[in-house]
């Protein structure tokens, strides 16, 4: 497997980045995470976070300016979370967090801040955690600038006297009353290493770098403000951190420039979808504050903005607790095993290869493709486990066997403009209909319409089987040559698809189409305008022809089209791609029951495998050509659904009956102890389904039993048991004669093998 | 490889269709993917013929066969 294409994959995805609160704060809070904590209740934790990035949080935390609020998702008619009250309540609540705080070594380096305004102070606060040593220079008898400036009842005065002595005790010399004038500053700018002008009032014009905030002097740096004039307070913190930054930089020799795209507010391309989310108004604090309940309460109504469109859509993902990057690192893992057990197997084989998270991802990352590129690196390393993917792949070989196949030009003719392929599920399913669906198409279309029965080859594509999928496509290829390269009009959207991606020079057509432009038997029946919820296959996500057929011929049959809210391009899979149901039969299951969640309308399916997997969980579920060939009453619905070996008979049967009605051909072909009668009761018929033994294997290994009596015998419930392998599975059988007939007690099977006795 | 056909001791309840003996427990060599064993299985000790119990194929067998096929 290419594994740099995987892992540039995993760069594409968008959702570890920060969300428009953090973004558009210039000194990036992380928002999301403190606001998770005062909704677990941890205010000192929500403290400890804040804390972080704001410095003198226990002033600036009341007096932010907070733009983080505009560009909240949350953010329609004023409804946005109220991040600053929380952050206030943070300050109320959580300031007596413990914070440990590791002592810096001291640096040999001076650095001078003119102006003990907030972007000064800042900048020498944090220089200061660096290791320097800072001098604040103001020209009034108390450092805080615009902070001193404000209304007593947002913020105490005493406050920033706090902070102040704070700032001393840490070691920064604060030396008040000292005017730093343009012409004392070439003295300053030689006694230290570098000099920040946070003053708001400088007089001289300086030429400020828009990103550095570096001078025309050197070693001088200076606030925007005195170009740009503006005044925020959480803008004025960034900028005396910038300042620092640079300074840092500037005093070590490094690069000014580099790396600093995302200093300061720029925009988020995190993408959230909150139109299935319910925002409740915001909470107002009665008395001012919030308490702590109204926090917790007002924290709650964040949505912890995430992306994961992919994870939401796909229940796959879900159980597996993966998002697309963390999917991918276990796949790496996976692929390097050499020894030791391979983990991630049975997840690899659990994805339904749907493609969902790919149509509903910002970035396109589909993860059916990459499961595809794993199972056939799994494959070609010998390292896919044998039984994933047996019963199908055995299934594919009797279909494309004569069995089942058969490639005919219509009966009295010698060429086809069509043929007409109905796949190998539906001719399991729906075989009356396929017949019936047969004899339209030769009606309907001029120049002749061939039949084709047999398989895509679906199972050796979604098992990873690359070659075997090439020749079965090379073989199918071949057999159209011979009927003439006709357009292959398909029933089914598996084979659809596969022919589509995978053949040269074909047209394929899918039927839905032909009945939509050619219009509908002059019998078929209308319905009684019930309203139905359009389930879409999976394999034909992408194709709008398809999906507008589908609902035209029904809607002509005069029922109504429910969308549901993942239909079309957003279609989900019914528990059956990708072979899941093989391979992981209770995840398949939870699959099945996630789609019919989505309606509590009966289902239209156009693909017989959607149709019988929702059937078979209890859903009533239509197939579209129960529509057209039904009898127009409720009672349309058949909710059975043939078995593994039902499935199979219907097949054959299916092809002897054609060849007999329209080829006048007798089909002669006997199993190995076919004769054998056998009565099954429910109860062993579902075991078996599950298990994948199907009613020839079970003759099997009673007919051989009985020839040449290497069975074994009970007395006392006169039971017979005996076992065979066929390829690389051993049967076991359990049974009962009664007189010409055998009563299946139990049946089992296991893939090791007796070697010697 | 622990697997093993548990008995309990108790004579099988199953005796050899073709010569009607009893079964007995004895060593048999068993194989899959690259792994090769010996368990205590029931066997015909004169016509040779194995017997594998649902309990043991749908139990440590199939375990054993999942783990093999995994490494």
């Amino acid at each position: 497997m290419d594994l740099d294409k995987l892992l540039a994959v995993q760069e594409q995805c968008i959702n570890d980045n920060p969300p428009a609160c953090n973004t558009e704060c210039p000194i990036h809070v992380d928002v999301k995470g403190f606001i998770g904590e005062i909704r677990k209740e941890n205010f000192e934790e929500a403290y400890r976070i804040l804390k972080k990035r704001i410095p003198f949080i226990n002033v600036i935390g009341l007096v932010c300016d907070h733009p983080c609020e505009t560009l909240c998702v949350t953010n329609t008619f004023g409804n946005a979370i109220s991040i600053h009250e929380l952050e206030k309540a943070v300050v109320i609540y959580g300031g007596r967090a413990k914070i440990k705080t590791l002592p810096m070594p001291k640096v040999d380096k001076k650095i001078a801040v003119i102006g003990g305004g907030i972007s000064g102070i800042t900048c020498a606060y944090d220089l200061n955690q660096k290791g320097y040593n800072v001098c604040i220079y103001e020209k009034e008898n108390r450092i805080g600038g615009s902070l001193l400036k404000m209304p007593g009842q947002i913020l105490n005065p005493k406050l920033i006297q706090e902070e102040t002595i704070k700032l001393e005790e840490q070691g920064i010399e604060i030396k008040v009353n000292c005017e730093i004038t343009p012409e004392k500053l070439k003295g300053i700018a030689l006694e230290y290493d570098a000099v920040f002008i946070g003053s708001g009032e400088w007089t001289e014009k300086l030429d400020v770098n828009e990103v550095t905030l570096q001078t025309e002097i050197e070693k001088v740096f200076a606030a925007r403000r005195i170009v740009s004039g503006r005044k925020s307070v959480i803008q004025s913190v960034s900028t005396g951190r910038c300042a620092a930054v640079s300074i840092d930089r500037f005093v070590y020799n490094k690069s000014l420039t580099a790396l600093r795209e995302k200093e300061g507010t720029y925009k988020s391309i995190l993408q959230v979808d909150i139109t299935h989310d319910k925002i409740s108004p915001r909470i107002e604090p009665e008395n001012g504050t919030f308490t702590k309940e109204e926090a917790i309460n007002e924290a709650l109504r964040c949505v912890q903005c995430e992306c994961h469109k992919c994870v939401k859509a796909c229940v796959h993902l879900q159980k597996e607790k993966l998002d697309p990057k963390a999917y991918i690192r276990t796949i790496n893992q996976n692929e390097r095993i050499i020894l030791g057990d391979h983990y991630a197997n049975k997840t690899i084989n659990s994805c339904t290869e749907c493609g969902l998270c790919g149509a509903v991802c910002p970035e396109s990352i589909n993860m059916a493709d990459i499961i595809k590129e794993t199972r056939k690196s799994m494959v070609s390393r010998n390292k896919m486990p044998i039984s994933a993917h047996d019963f199908a792949l055995k299934d594919m070989e009797f279909t494309n066997s004569k069995y089942f196949e058969l490639i005919k030009h219509q009966p009295g003719k010698n060429n086809s403009k069509y043929v007409f392929y109905p796949g190998c599920q539906l001719s399991a399913s729906y075989s009356e209909q396929v017949i019936k669906t047969y004899n339209y198409l030769m009606e309907k279309l001029d120049g002749g319409v061939g039949l084709y029965l047999g398989c895509c080859g679906a199972p050796a594509n979604w098992a990873g089987r690359q070659e075997q999928f090439n020749s079965s496509i090379e073989k199918f290829q071949l057999n159209l040559e011979m009927l003439g390269n006709p357009v292959v009009i398909t029933a089914c959207s598996t084979c659809f698809s596969n022919f589509k991606e995978n053949t040269k020079n074909i047209e394929i057509k899918s039927l839905w189409e032909i009945y939509d432009e050619k219009g509908l038997p002059g019998d078929a029946k209308l319905g009684n305008g019930k309203i139905l919820a359009v389930h879409d296959a999976c394999t034909t996500r992408n194709e709008s022809g398809i999906h507008e057929s589908i609902r035209n011929i029904a809607k002509s049959l005069n029922y109504k089209i429910e969308e549901p809210q993942f239909t079309k391009e957003n279609t989900k899979c019914c528990g059956y791609g990708g072979l899941v149901y093989f391979t992981n039969k209770e995840f398949s299951k939870e699959v099945t029951e996630d789609r019919i969640k989505d309606s509590e309308n009966d289902f239209l399916a156009y693909c017989a495998m959607c149709r019988d997997l929702f059937a078979l969980r209890g859903k009533r579920t239509y197939h579209i050509l129960d529509l057209i060939y039904g009898n127009g009453e409720d009672e349309i619905l058949d909710m059975k659904v043939p078995t593994l070996s039902d499935r199979r008979a219907n097949r054959f049967n299916l092809k002897k009956e054609l060849l007999k009605n329209l080829w006048g051909e007798k089909m002669d072909i006997k199993d190995e102890y076919e004769y054998i009668k056998i009565v099954i009761e429910d109860e062993i018929r579902a075991k078996m389904e599950d298990e994948l033994i199907l009613e020839g294997d079970i003759k099997r290994v009673i007919g051989y039993a009985e020839k040449t009596n290497n069975s074994f015998y009970n007395p006392e419930t006169g039971h017979i048991l005996a076992g065979r392998r066929f390829v690389n599975i051993t049967f076991w059988v359990e049974y009962q004669k009664v007189n010409d007939t055998f009563k299946i007690i139990n049946a089992y099977s296991h893939r090791m093998q007796v070697t010697g006795v | 490889m622990t697997m093993k056909q548990d008995n309990n001791g108790k004579k099988s309840k199953w005796l050899c269709s073709k010569c009607g003996g009893d079964l007995e427990e004895g060593p048999v060599k068993v194989e899959y993917l690259e792994g090769n064993f010996e368990v205590e299985l029931l066997e015909c000790p004169v016509c040779k013929n194995v017997l594998i119990t649902e309990e043991l194929a749908a139990g440590q067998m199939l375990e054993v066969e999942k783990s093999l096929e995994d490494k």
